[in-house]
C-alpha cells in the first residue's frame, strides 16, 4: 500500500497504482488524451502532468506509480501552465476547423454544414430543427439575408459558394408548407415573466428563445403588427408579407403575447414594465433615439449602453439588443443579438452567472487552401457548379435542386466537434495557440477509405488506434510511420484503412480523442454535434 | 494476407530472405537484425522483401513498417551505387560541413527532394559523426575518406574517387609475414580515425617495404593513441634502441623511416633500395625531407603538454597493445581481476569496492554505479541481464567507439565483473552500426573470450557463466536512453518510457537489468587492480576518478584524452589542447553535446565535475568537448544542436515532438534574418516548458544548448533579432564585399561556383549579392585579404589573409 497526499487530501492505494487512478479515487479529474482504460499506457500527450510538491518536478499522472509519502498537486500554477502549453503546442499544429467558416461567419451561429448534410440526406425535418435552433425566422432571412456565410464558404476557391441562403429558405418554406410545421420543444413553465420591447427581428428572436426556455413572454410593438423592419416597403417584393405572417404565427404557437400599439416611454413607462415583469429586453428598431433620456438608462452616441456579451444595461433587470444599441441593417445580426439577450436573461432568472453566449474554443485552419488541399476537400463533394433555380421568378429551389446544391458542401467543419477532447480541454484551459503556429502550415490531407476518414493533420500521435488494432490482432493494423515531428499513423505497406482496420474501425473512431479518425457517414457525424 | 508461395519480383529471391531469417531467427525481436540483413543484401528495403518476411516469421506488418521507418539506417528507396557520408559532427559543422554539402549537391546536380543524383551514382547521407574531427570537414565515399574539404576540393574528391574506380586490379598489399623470432616491432595505430587519416595505407606500405627490403620485423596494429592530431603514428621498437616515434606519416614516408632503423638484409635489396632512394631524390617535386622531420619524442614540450595532465585509467596502455590479441591482454594482467572476483570475492564485496571508488555512470547523467549495481543485485528474479550501452551518438563524441576498438577485452572483463556482481547470466552489447570496426573487434573478442574460457559456461573454471550477444543499433540517437535502448533490443521502435520502474527493477523483457556505458565498464578492472582508494583519490569530492573526452574544435592539439575529474576547462583548452588555433580568440566550450551547453571563456575555470557543469548550465554528457572561437556564432551553434535533437526526437511526447520543432523554427528565423525581439522571450519560455515537461532525458536536456547560449551570449541573440550576425556566420544576415585592397587578380571570380563575381582583370572586383551563395570561397582564395563579410553595415569578418 502507498499513502500519499493529492491536493492536500490523503489517499491510500495499492502499490503500483498510478497517480491518475489515485486521483480518480478522490474524485479529482486529471485531463488526458492518450490514456485509455484497458490499453497499455504510453505517456504521449503529457496533459496529465501533476506536480510533485517536494521536488517541483512534473510527472505524467497516467504512468507514474503512486509512492508512499508523495505530495501531489494536480492543479498548481505550474501544472496548469504546462497543460496549457501542451495543448497550445498540439493545437498550434492542428490542421482543421472546429466549425465551418460559414458557421463562424453566421452572426446567429447556425450550423450550416449540418443543415446541408440533412438536406443532402433528404431529411428536411432534421434540417429545420438545425436551422431553428438559432434562427427564429428562417423563411424571412432566407429571402433577405446578405449571406455572410456564403462569402466565407471554402467552395468559392473551387467555383462558387454553396447556395446556403436559398437552401435555408427552401428548408423553411418546405416546413411552413407542411401539414405540421416544426415547433421546438419548450421547457416547463418557469413562472417568470419577461417583456420584450419591439416586435422586429431582434425582439421576435428574443421572444422565441425565451418561450423555448419556459418563460412567459410579452412582446410590445408600437405598430399594429409585429415584424418591425422586416415590413419595410422596399422589402415587400423579396419578402412577401404573407410569408412573414406565417412565420411569426408559427413561432407564436410556442405561446407568447403580443401587445401592439404600445410605445415604451410614450404610452407605457419602462418603470411600469419593470414592475410587471421580471426582466425587460429593449429590442426596438431604428428611430427611437429621442426616447433614451426619459428611460433613465445610460446611453452613448448610437444608442443604449449595454454589455456587448450579455446585453445587460446599467439596470440589472433591463437588457438591450439590436438597433436599440447600435444601428445596423443586417437582420441576421438582430436575430443573433435577440437570442443572446434572451440567453442572458434566462441565466439571470435561473440565478446563474450572467455571462451571455459562451463560445466553445473554435480552432481555425487559417490561410487559403492550396490546390492539393482543395482537391482533398473536393473529393468529398459533388463536382457540379452552383445550381441556379429553374424557377427564376421566385428564386426558390426545387427539391432535387436543393439536394444537389447541398451536396456541393466540402464539409470542411470537424466531424467530431462535440466529442473532441482536444477542443474540450482547449476550452477548459483557455488556450491560445497563436504563439506556436508554424510560419508555414503543413498541407491538409484527407484519407477516405470506406466509412472511415483519417486526417493526419488532426492526429496527436497518441497511438490509441494503433494499440486497439494491435490488441485486436488486426492482420495489417496500424503503425507509427517515421519518427519525431513527422511521425504519422498509417496502414503498413500503404494499404487502405479498410484493410488495416478490418475489425475495429468503429472502435478506433470512437476512441480517437480528436477528429483525426472519424466516420464518414452523416448519422455518425451528427451524433458528435455540440449538445 | 498473401499466399505463402508469393512470387517475388526479380531480383528479390526467397532463398536469400530465408537465409537471412535462418541467421537472425524468426521471432518478433529479430526485426532489426532482419532489416539489416535485407539492406546489406539489397542496399535498401524492397517492400516485397518486407512482405515476404511478414509471411514467413512472427514479425507483423505493423512492426516491420514501424521499425523500418524509425531508424535512420534503413532506406526505403533504392540508393545510388556509392554512398557519400558527410560528417555533420560538431567540429565538421563549425568548419563548414553545410557549405560542403551544398557544393556537393550542386556538383552532382541533385534535386532538393532527392539524396541521390540523377544518374543514380551517388547517395548522400548526413552522418552525426565519423569521428575524424581532426580531419574536419570530412566525408567518406564508400570506404575512402576525404578530409580537410573545401567547397572547391570536395568536387575533386568525387573525381578522384571515380578515377580510383576506373583503376582495375587490386592494389591492396598482402600482410607481411614476419618470422616468429623477429625482434623488432613496428606499431601502427589502426583506430577508425587513424585509418581515416591514412594509417591503413601506411600499414600496407610497411608490409610492402618490409618485404622489399627484407626486414625482419613484426607489424603490430595497436589501438588509439589519442594524439589524433599526430596520426598516423608509427612507433618502431628494437631491443637496445630508444623507441622511434613518427607522427603524421604518409605511405610514401615509410621507406625513408625504415631506412633510419634497418639496413636492408640482402645486397640486391640494399642496392635497389639505394637506387630507388636516389631516384626519388632526383625526381620528386618536393624538396628532400629527412625522415627525422616526422620523428617526435614524448619528451618534446608539445607532446609532454598533451600527455602530461592526463591520467589513463580506461585508456591504460594506450597505443601499446594489439586490440584483438587476447594473449597480449592476458600477459598485461588482463582477466586477473575477473578471476580474483570470481574466486575470492563475493558479489557484495565487489559492489562495495565499486561504491567506495565513487565511480559514477560515464554515459552522462552520472548516477552512482555502485548504487545501480546494488539495486539490480537486490531486485527479485534470477533471470537478470546486463547491457552495454554503446549507442554513442552525440555529434563530436567518439570516446566509446575508440574504447571499443582499442580495448575490447578490458570492456568485456568489466562486463563480466559487473555480471558477477549483480547476478546476471546473460548480456547484450548494443553498439551502433555506424561503428563497423568496433562491432567487428568486439565480435572477435567475444569469440576469443569464449574459446579461452573468459566468457560462456563456467567462466575461468568457476560456476559462473555469462552469455553475451551483440546487437547493432540502427541509427537512432534516442536509443542511448536506456529504456529506449531496451525497447530497441526487444525489436521495437526505440521510444523511451517513463521511469520508474527503472531497468534495475524491470528492464529487458521485464527482467532486472543493468545498463552501463562503455567507459564505465572499461574503468572497472583498473579500480579493482589499483583499489577503490586510488581511483577515489583522483577528482573532486563529488566526481571521482577520470573522464575520457573527445577534444575537438578550434584548438591546436585535438585528440582523445583522459583527465582526472576536477581539472579546469582552461587546463584542457590551454595545456592539453595547446590553446586556440589560427591566432583567434577563445570564446566558449561546448560540453556534453546536444544535452550539454556552451560554457563561456570567462567561466573557463569551471572544473570538470558533474555538479559544477550542471550549475553552469551544461552537463558532463558522454564526453564531447568542442572548443569554439570568436568566429563561431552562438545562435547558430544553438540552432545546430537543436536541429540535431529535433531530428532525433522519437516523437512520442508532445513537448519534445512539437516543442523542439517550434524552438528550432524560432532559431531558424533568428539565423535566417526574420527574427523579432519577441522571439527571444518565446524561445526562453518554450525551452523551460520542454525541459520541464518532456518524458525522457533527450527532451529534458534538448533546450540546454539554447538556454546556456541565451544565458551567456544573449547579446548575440539580440543582434540576430536586429538583423546582425556578429560572428559573420549566418548566411541570411551577411553579405560579401570586396574592398579597395583588391588587386584585380580574378582568383575570386574563378573560384566562385555561381559566377557571382564578374572577372575584371586589374580592376577592383564586385560581388553580386543576389547570386552569391555565401560559400566563403572567394574570401579564402583572395591573396590580398580584400574580401570581407558585412553584417548590419559593418565588417564582421576580415579578409582571410589579414587576421
Amino acid at each position: 500500500m502507498a499513502t500519499l497526499n493529492i491536493d492536500q487530501r490523503p489517499v491510500e492505494v495499492l502499490a503500483g497504482t498510478t497517480l491518475l487512478a489515485a486521483a480518480r479515487t478522490l474524485g479529482i479529474a486529471v485531463p488526458t488524451l492518450c490514456f485509455r482504460d484497458g490499453l497499455e499506457h504510453v505517456t504521449s500527450c503529457m496533459l496529465c502532468v501533476v506536480e510533485d510538491v517536494r521536488t517541483g518536478c512534473l510527472h505524467p499522472a497516467c504512468s507514474t506509480p503512486a509512492q508512499d509519502g508523495m505530495d501531489i498537486a494536480t492543479a498548481s500554477g505550474t501544472v496548469l501552465e504546462a497543460r496549457r502549453t501542451a495543448l497550445e503546442l498540439l493545437l498550434g499544429d492542428h490542421l482543421g476547423d472546429c466549425e465551418g467558416p460559414c458557421t463562424r461567419a453566421c452572426a446567429a451561429g447556425m450550423n450550416i454544414p449540418d443543415m446541408l448534410r440533412a438536406i443532402g440526406a433528404g431529411d428536411l425535418h432534421g434540417a429545420i430543427r438545425i436551422v431553428k435552433r438559432h434562427i427564429a425566422l428562417p423563411a424571412a432571412l432566407g429571402r433577405i439575408c446578405p449571406a455572410p456565410c456564403e462569402k466565407a464558404c471554402r467552395r468559392s476557391s473551387q467555383d462558387a459558394p454553396v447556395g446556403i441562403c436559398r437552401l435555408k429558405r427552401f428548408v423553411a418554406d418546405a416546413d411552413l408548407a407542411s401539414s405540421a410545421p416544426y415547433l421546438p420543444d419548450r421547457l416547463e413553465p418557469s413562472g417568470f415573466r419577461v417583456a420584450v420591447v419591439g416586435g422586429g427581428p431582434a425582439g421576435l428572436s428574443a421572444a422565441y428563445a425565451l418561450a423555448r426556455a419556459g418563460h412567459a413572454c410579452t412582446v410590445f410593438e408600437k405598430s399594429d403588427r409585429p415584424g418591425g423592419g422586416l415590413r419595410a416597403p422596399e422589402l415587400c417584393d423579396t419578402l412577401p408579407p404573407a410569408v412573414l405572417d406565417a412565420e411569426i404565427a408559427q413561432i407564436a404557437r410556442l405561446g407568447m403575447t403580443f401587445e401592439t400599439g404600445v410605445e415604451i416611454g410614450v404610452t407605457r413607462s419602462l418603470q411600469d414594465l419593470k414592475q410587471r415583469f421580471d426582466a425587460v429586453i429593449l429590442a426596438w428598431g431604428a428611430g427611437a433615439a429621442d426616447l433614451l433620456d426619459p428611460l433613465g438608462l445610460e446611453s452613448g452616441p448610437h444608442g443604449i449602453t449595454a454589455n456587448w456579451r450579455t446585453h445587460r444595461t446599467g439596470d440589472p433587470a433591463v437588457f438591450a439588443c439590436g438597433n436599440a444599441v447600435v444601428p445596423g441593417r443586417m437582420a441576421v445580426r438582430a436575430v443573433a443579438q435577440g437570442q443572446a439577450a434572451a440567453l442572458a436573461v434566462d441565466q439571470m432568472l435561473r440565478g446563474e452567472a450572467v455571462v451571455g453566449t459562451l463560445h466553445l474554443y473554435n480552432h481555425r485552419l487559417g490561410g487559403a487552401l492550396a490546390p492539393d488541399e482543395l482537391a482533398a476537400f473536393m473529393a468529398g463533394a459533388a463536382p457540379e457548379p452552383r445550381t441556379e433555380p429553374a424557377d427564376r421568378a421566385t428564386g426558390a429551389y426545387a427539391a432535387n435542386e436543393a439536394t444537389g446544391e447541398a451536396a456541393r458542401c466540402l464539409h470542411c467543419d470537424c466531424r467530431k466537434p462535440g466529442t473532441c477532447q482536444l477542443r474540450r480541454y482547449a476550452d477548459e484551459y483557455g488556450v491560445n495557440p497563436r504563439g506556436w503556429k508554424p510560419a508555414h502550415r503543413r498541407p491538409v490531407e484527407i484519407v477516405r477509405h470506406g466509412n472511415t476518414v483519417y486526417e493526419p493533420g488532426k492526429c496527436i500521435a497518441c497511438g490509441i488506434c494503433v494499440r486497439i488494432a494491435t490488441a485486436a490482432r488486426e492482420p495489417l493494423g496500424l503503425t507509427f510511420i517515421g519518427r519525431g515531428f513527422t511521425v504519422r499513423i498509417g496502414v503498413p505497406f500503404h494499404e487502405s484503412l479498410e484493410k488495416g482496420l478490418s475489425r475495429v474501425a468503429a472502435a478506433c473512431v470512437e476512441a480517437c480523442p480528436t477528429g483525426a479518425l472519424a466516420a464518414a457517414d452523416r448519422r455518425a457525424r451528427r451524433s458528435g454535434e455540440v449538445p | 494476407m498473401s499466399t505463402p508461395n508469393v512470387q517475388l519480383a526479380d531480383p528479390i529471391r526467397a532463398e536469400d530472405l530465408d537465409r537471412i531469417l535462418d541467421e537472425t531467427g524468426r521471432g518478433r525481436a529479430a526485426v532489426i537484425a532482419v532489416l539489416q540483413g535485407i539492406q546489406a543484401r539489397y542496399r535498401y528495403l524492397p517492400e516485397a522483401a518486407l512482405r515476404y518476411v511478414c509471411d514467413h516469421s512472427e514479425i507483423t506488418p505493423a512492426a516491420i513498417v514501424g521499425v523500418s521507418t524509425f531508424y535512420t539506417q534503413f532506406r526505403l528507396r533504392p540508393a545510388g551505387q556509392h554512398t557519400i557520408r558527410i560528417c555533420h559532427g560538431t567540429t565538421c559543422h563549425v568548419k563548414g560541413a553545410s557549405a560542403i554539402t551544398d557544393a556537393l549537391r550542386r556538383f552532382l546536380k541533385m534535386s532538393a527532394d532527392d539524396d541521390t543524383d540523377p544518374e543514380r551514382r551517388f547517395t548522400i547521407e548526413k552522418v552525426a559523426c565519423l569521428g575524424c574531427c581532426t580531419l574536419a570537414p570530412v566525408m567518406q565515399i564508400d570506404t575512402v575518406t576525404y578530409g580537410h574539404l573545401t567547397t572547391d576540393s570536395v568536387t575533386h574528391a568525387v573525381t578522384d574517387f571515380l578515377a580510383r574506380q576506373q583503376q582495375t586490379g587490386n592494389t591492396a598489399a598482402l600482410p607481411h609475414a614476419a618470422p616468429a623470432d623477429a625482434l623488432a616491432e613496428i606499431r601502427i595505430g589502426l583506430g577508425s580515425c587513424c585509418m581515416a587519416r591514412g594509417s591503413r595505407e601506411v600499414r600496407d606500405a610497411l608490409w610492402r617495404s618490409l618485404g622489399q627490403l627484407g626486414i625482419q620485423a613484426t607489424v603490430k596494429p595497436v589501438g588509439c593513441v589519442g594524439m589524433c592530431h599526430q596520426t598516423p603514428l608509427l612507433e618502431i621498437l628494437r631491443p637496445g634502441e630508444a623507441p622511434g616515434i613518427y607522427a603524421q606519416v604518409k605511405a610514401d614516408d615509410v621507406p625513408k623511416i625504415l631506412r633510419q632503423h634497418f639496413r636492408p638484409r640482402r645486397l640486391s635489396a640494399r642496392l635497389r633500395s639505394a637506387a630507388k632512394g636516389f631516384l626519388e631524390q632526383l625526381f620528386t617535386d618536393e624538396a628532400w625531407e629527412p625522415a627525422s622531420r616526422h620523428r617526435i619524442d614524448y619528451r618534446d614540450p608539445p607532446i609532454a603538454a598533451f600527455i602530461g595532465p592526463q591520467k589513463h585509467v580506461a585508456l591504460e596502455d594506450c597505443g601499446q597493445m594489439d586490440p584483438v590479441d587476447i594473449e597480449e591482454y592476458v600477459r598485461h594482467g588482463g582477466f586477473t581481476m575477473l578471476k580474483q572476483c570470481l574466486t575470492q570475492r563475493t558479489p557484495e564485496e565487489v559492489i562495495a569496492i565499486v561504491r567506495a571508488s565513487g565511480l559514477r555512470g560515464r554515459g552522462g547523467a552520472g548516477f552512482p554505479t555502485g548504487v545501480k549495481w546494488s539495486s539490480v543485485r537486490v531486485a527479485s528474479g534470477d533471470d537478470k541481464t546486463i547491457i552495454l550501452n554503446g549507442d554513442e551518438g552525440d555529434p563530436g563524441a567518439f570516446m566509446d567507439r575508440m574504447l571499443l576498438e582499442s580495448y575490447p577485452y578490458r570492456i568485456l572483463e568489466g562486463m563480466a565483473i559487473a555480471a558477477y556482481a549483480v547476478g546476471a547470466r546473460t548480456g547484450v552489447l548494443y553498439i551502433r552500426h555506424e561503428y563497423p570496426l568496433a562491432v567487428a573487434r568486439i565480435r572477435e573478442a567475444v569469440a576469443r573470450c569464449e574459446q579461452s574460457g573468459f566468457l560462456g559456461e563456467s567462466v575461468c573454471g568457476t560456476g559462473f557463466s555469462l552469455r553475451l550477444q551483440i546487437m547493432e543499433g540502427a541509427g537512432a540517437f534516442v536509443c542511448g536512453e536506456e529504456t529506449a535502448l531496451i525497447r530497441s533490443i526487444e525489436g521495437e521502435r526505440g521510444t523511451p518510457r517513463l521511469r520508474p520502474p527503472y531497468p534495475a527493477q524491470s528492464g529487458l523483457w521485464g527482467k532486472p537489468t543493468l545498463v552501463n556505458n562503455v567507459e564505465t565498464y572499461a574503468t572497472l578492472s583498473w579500480i579493482l587492480k589499483h583499489g577503490a582508494q586510488a581511483f577515489a583519490a583522483m577528482g573532486t569530492e563529488r566526481s571521482r576518478g577520470t573522464k575520457v573526452f573527445a577534444l575537438a574544435g578550434k584548438v591546436n592539439r585535438l585528440g582523445l584524452i583522459e583527465v582526472p575529474m576536477g581539472i579546469t576547462i582552461r587546463q584542457v583548452v590551454d595545456d592539453i589542447g595547446g590553446g586556440i588555433a589560427d591566432g583567434r580568440r577563445f570564446k566558449a566550450v561546448q560540453i556534453g553535446g546536444p544535452s550539454g551547453g556552451c560554457i563561456p571563456a570567462r567561466l573557463a575555470d569551471t572544473p570538470i565535475d558533474y555538479e559544477a557543469l550542471v550549475e553552469a548550465g551544461a552537463m558532463m554528457g558522454s564526453g564531447g568537448l568542442v572548443v569554439l572561437d570568436d568566429a563561431d556564432c552562438m545562435v547558430e551553434i544553438a540552432r545546430y544542436f537543436l536541429g540535431f535533437t529535433q531530428h532525433e526526437s522519437c516523437g512520442k511526447c508532445t513537448f519534445c515532438r512539437i516543442g523542439t520543432t517550434r524552438m528550432l523554427e524560432i532559431l531558424e528565423r533568428l539565423c535566417g534574418g526574420t527574427g523579432k525581439p519577441a522571439d527571444l522571450d518565446a524561445l526562453e519560455r518554450l525551452s523551460a516548458a520542454v525541459k520541464r515537461g518532456s518524458l525522457c532525458g533527450l527532451g529534458k536536456t534538448a533546450p540546454n544548448p539554447v538556454l546556456t547560449t541565451l544565458r551567456y551570449f544573449r547579446e548575440e541573440y539580440e543582434a540576430h533579432a536586429a538583423g546582425v550576425c556578429p560572428a559573420g556566420q549566418c548566411k541570411a544576415l551577411i553579405t560579401y564585399q570586396i574592398t579597395d585592397d583588391c588587386i584585380g587578380c580574378t582568383r575570386c571570380a574563378q573560384q566562385c561556383p555561381v559566377h557571382a563575381i564578374p572577372p575584371t582583370p586589374y580592376e577592383r572586383h564586385a560581388i553580386n549579392s543576389e547570386k552569391c551563395v555565401r560559400c566563403d570561397g572567394c574570401r579564402t582564395v583572395c591573396p590580398a585579404g580584400a574580401v570581407v563579410v558585412m553584417s548590419g553595415n559593418r565588417i564582421v569578418k576580415h579578409g582571410h589573409a589579414k587576421h
